[in-house]
């Protein structure tokens, strides 16, 4: 009963300025609306510019076929060398595709003249185009091009991206090409993408943009939820109250699991529909993995909030702890080759079993048996983190 | 002028006041550049893979040996569990299932004789799709080795002959081009969560009707509340660089002098939307998580730290337009790593300058506004 009205006052504090409800779920749905529009958006249009120094016709038709492909966005075609450092200081393209005949680039460390005897040779052949250049020498002399990409290394994500996608382009070509004789590549993989065939990273951002989101709010919350009531004075009637310390954590954190799932509901329905995601797992099983996941961070958050003295203290810490769990959660970047020395971080990270768990039910449909040690995990930290709450309790708030 | 300056020292007392909450300012940053740098990468080596080889002849144990030698991936099973595993072809799937592994291989019983008598030869491959980044690479990896494999085999003449080099990070090193853009992540983040409380607080208190009835202008005032923390913000985040700087050892090839001023620039902008914030939000409670939801995610996935913006909509593009991190992402890559000069910078640099501009006058008109109605 008691623990009720603590709860009540919470959820009244909470909602007592109305921008809280902005706050707590139109913003986190708005963003949860544009951040899955923009990972739902396949990368494309990647910038690239072409120096095509080769006389072949192959080095033609690769050319035509890039500036064709909506996977890149072609901002020159030049004909002779440029200063290519030049073009990735302005940041005109991500990637450089230079294309030269093969004897030319034989011996390593002469490319530059190379490369300059390239431009001056295929001066007549330019503008003729491929027959021009294919009528220069018999036809099994035809000059084999070779292909130089450079990657501007500062954005070395989008560069990796679009040699991948210019190796597919070449793949295709050489296929092609054997096609046209009759013939074809003797080896023909067969590979079946399961789980998520269209291979769209909004089946599992989407969700994981929530799991986000409701990190962000509710574990905030409870982390300011004592350090308010230390900076107003108010702490000291609660302390002597009749309330345990079970139950002003339970008043305290109750109130912001409740706040966490009708938010999280709120979006992963915004998901489900508006980016049509197929659910194939279980939806209970989904909300059972939330409320483990709000546990343990809201164990956290309120541990937070015992250690700090200030909001602001408060504020940092759980800005630390979020922007450590979100980095390390395997949404954005890959996890599995971390160092050992901080293998530990990510497995202590809520978030990041929760990312698990949501890919599985989403996409691959499993059950309990597949997932069950993660809920274990989570809950353990949750424990852990409630009981150095417990334990600094006394400590902390009494100074 | 003086009444200016007074602000400024009211404001640093009451910094200077809360070591700890200080400390926490230049330490977690710190800790956050240490552990990001260490761990962040988008190279992926070491898929977990299974290859079971129903074929067993010098040519499909060669292929295995190929793939398996293979920096990228790494056998889950060992040789005898391998023979195990063939028996039983379910095991493969729970263990991709239940994610331990990211692909299984299967070579076909006659892959050998069928490769070299009546071309062309199958294999199985199965993906794990469910992360569509990891899975697309897979995939072209696989390509690469199956298809260099393929023509070897063939002696097919290759006709095209491919090398890649990387500039300004000719290592490939993710260090290098994660670390300054956290910079600029963490930058903006610190800045405006460090300004979102000045004014909420005094709301708070009660102590902002000192400041309405005091003869200080609102321009005064949003300056002089924003000023002190713009040297806090500017030494943190020069600790920030010289520990990227010297720990990860991230290459430094433009001016220093460039950087700093456009270093300037960008946390007066992230300090500007922090005072905004407070101005607007009626408690400290509501601005902290104002200045969370718009600088957190946005900054990460609107500014072209990890997503390309190039691919996006027009419309969604225009989001980016908004994210400050957007712009200083694309110098503090260009001066740290290619050595860009400030002509490379003058469109990034003024838009930074007008958001400033702009937050901070819309600040100091709510201030005035408020002021007027008297809360």
């Amino acid at each position: 009963m008691r623990l009720f009205y603590l709860f009540k006052k919470e959820i009244l504090e909470v909602f007592r300025q109305k921008e809280m409800v902005a706050v707590l779920f139109i913003a986190p749905l708005l963003q949860t609306i544009l951040l899955g529009y923009v990972v739902r958006t396949d990368i494309q249009n990647i910038p690239v510019e072409i120096v095509n120094l080769s006389s072949s016709p192959d080095a033609f038709r690769l050319v035509n076929r890039i500036t064709h492909s909506p996977l890149f966005q072609v901002t020159g075609l030049h004909r002779r060398p440029l200063d290519y450092q030049e073009i990735f200081k302005k940041g005109q393209a991500k990637a450089v595709i230079v294309f030269r005949d093969e004897e030319m680039t034989t011996a390593p460390g002469r490319l530059k003249g190379a490369s300059g005897l390239a431009g001056g040779k295929e001066g007549p052949a330019s503008g003729n185009g491929e027959s021009g250049a294919a009528t220069l020498r018999p036809a099994s002399l035809l000059p084999r091009p070779s292909v130089q990409i450079l990657m501007d290394g500062a954005d070395a994500n989008s560069a990796m991206i679009a040699t991948g996608y210019f190796y597919g382009v070449i793949k295709r070509y050489l296929e092609d090409l054997l096609a046209d004789q009759g013939q074809q590549l003797p080896l023909q993989p067969q590979t079946l993408i399961r789980f998520n065939p269209s291979l769209n990273s909004i089946h599992y951002m989407g969700p994981g943009i929530v799991a986000l989101l409701l990190t962000i709010t509710t574990m905030f919350l409870t982390a300011i939820a004592l350090v308010r009531e230390k900076e107003q004075q108010t702490l000291d009637t609660l302390l002597i109250s009749r309330l345990t310390p079970v139950e002003i954590f339970l008043g305290k954190t109750l109130p912001m699991a409740l706040i966490g799932l009708v938010e999280m509901t709120l979006g992963i329905v915004v998901v489900l529909l508006l980016f049509r995601i197929h659910l194939r797992g279980s939806l209970g099983l989904l909300f059972i993995a939330a409320l483990v996941f709000l546990f343990s961070i809201l164990s956290v958050g309120f541990l937070i909030s015992l250690i700090s003295q200030t909001q602001q203290q408060a504020l940092f810490f759980s800005w630390f702890t979020m922007v450590l769990f979100l980095m390390l959660s395997g949404l954005l970047t890959p996890v599995e080759n971390i160092p050992s020395v901080f293998q530990w971080l990510v497995e202590i990270n809520p978030l990041r079993y929760l990312v698990k768990i949501i890919r599985e039910i989403f996409l691959k449909g499993n059950g309990l048996a597949y997932f069950w040690k993660d809920l274990v995990v989570m809950g353990v930290v949750g424990f852990v983190s409630f009981f150095l709450s417990l334990l600094n309790f006394r400590r902390s708030v009494v100074r | 002028m003086k009444r200016l300056k007074a602000v400024i020292i009211k404001e640093f007392k009451h910094i200077l006041r809360d070591p700890r909450s200080l400390a926490v300012v230049f330490i977690m940053p710190l800790v956050q550049i240490f552990i990001f740098g260490h761990v962040l990468s988008f190279d992926l080596k070491k898929i977990e893979t299974i290859i079971i080889d129903y074929d067993e002849t010098s040519l499909s144990r060669e292929l295995s040996q190929r793939l398996a030698a293979s920096q990228y991936y790494e056998l889950y099973f060992s040789p005898e569990e391998n023979a195990a595993a063939r028996k039983d072809p379910d095991r493969a799937e729970q263990l991709l299932r239940s994610g331990k592994i990211k692909q299984f291989i299967i070579i076909p019983a006659g892959f050998a004789r069928s490769l070299n008598h009546s071309p062309p030869a199958t294999l199985g491959v199965t993906i794990d799709g469910s992360d569509s980044n990891i899975a697309n690479r897979i995939y072209q990896y696989n390509e690469r080795i199956l298809r260099e494999f393929s023509l070897e085999k063939s002696h097919l003449p290759n006709p095209i002959q491919v090398n890649i080099k990387m500039f300004f990070n000719p290592e490939i090193s993710s260090p290098y081009f994660i670390i300054p853009g956290l910079v600029a992540v963490l930058m903006v983040m610190i800045s405006a969560l460090l300004t979102s409380l000045s004014i909420a607080r005094e709301k708070e208190a009660g102590s902002i009707h000192l400041l309405f009835i005091s003869p200080l202008s609102p321009a005064e005032i949003i300056l002089g509340k924003t000023i002190p923390y713009l040297l806090v913000a500017l030494l943190d985040g020069t600790i920030i660089f010289l520990f990227a700087r010297f720990w990860f050892g991230v290459p430094f090839r433009g001016s220093l002098t460039i950087l700093f001023l456009f270093s300037l620039i960008y946390l007066i902008c992230g300090l500007s939307l922090g005072i905004l914030i407070s101005t607007v939000a009626a408690t400290q409670k509501v601005a902290m998580m104002v200045a969370l939801l718009a600088t957190l995610l946005p900054s990460l996935f609107l500014s072209g730290f990890i997503f390309p913006l190039e691919s996006l909509s027009p419309i969604l593009r225009s989001f980016s337009y908004i994210v400050p991190a957007t712009y200083f992402l694309r110098i503090i890559r260009g001066v740290t790593l290619k050595g860009a000069v400030l002509s490379h910078f003058l469109f990034e640099g003024s838009v930074l300058l007008a958001m400033s501009l702009f937050l901070l006058s819309v600040a100091s008109l709510k201030f005035q506004s408020m002021r007027r109605s008297g809360q």
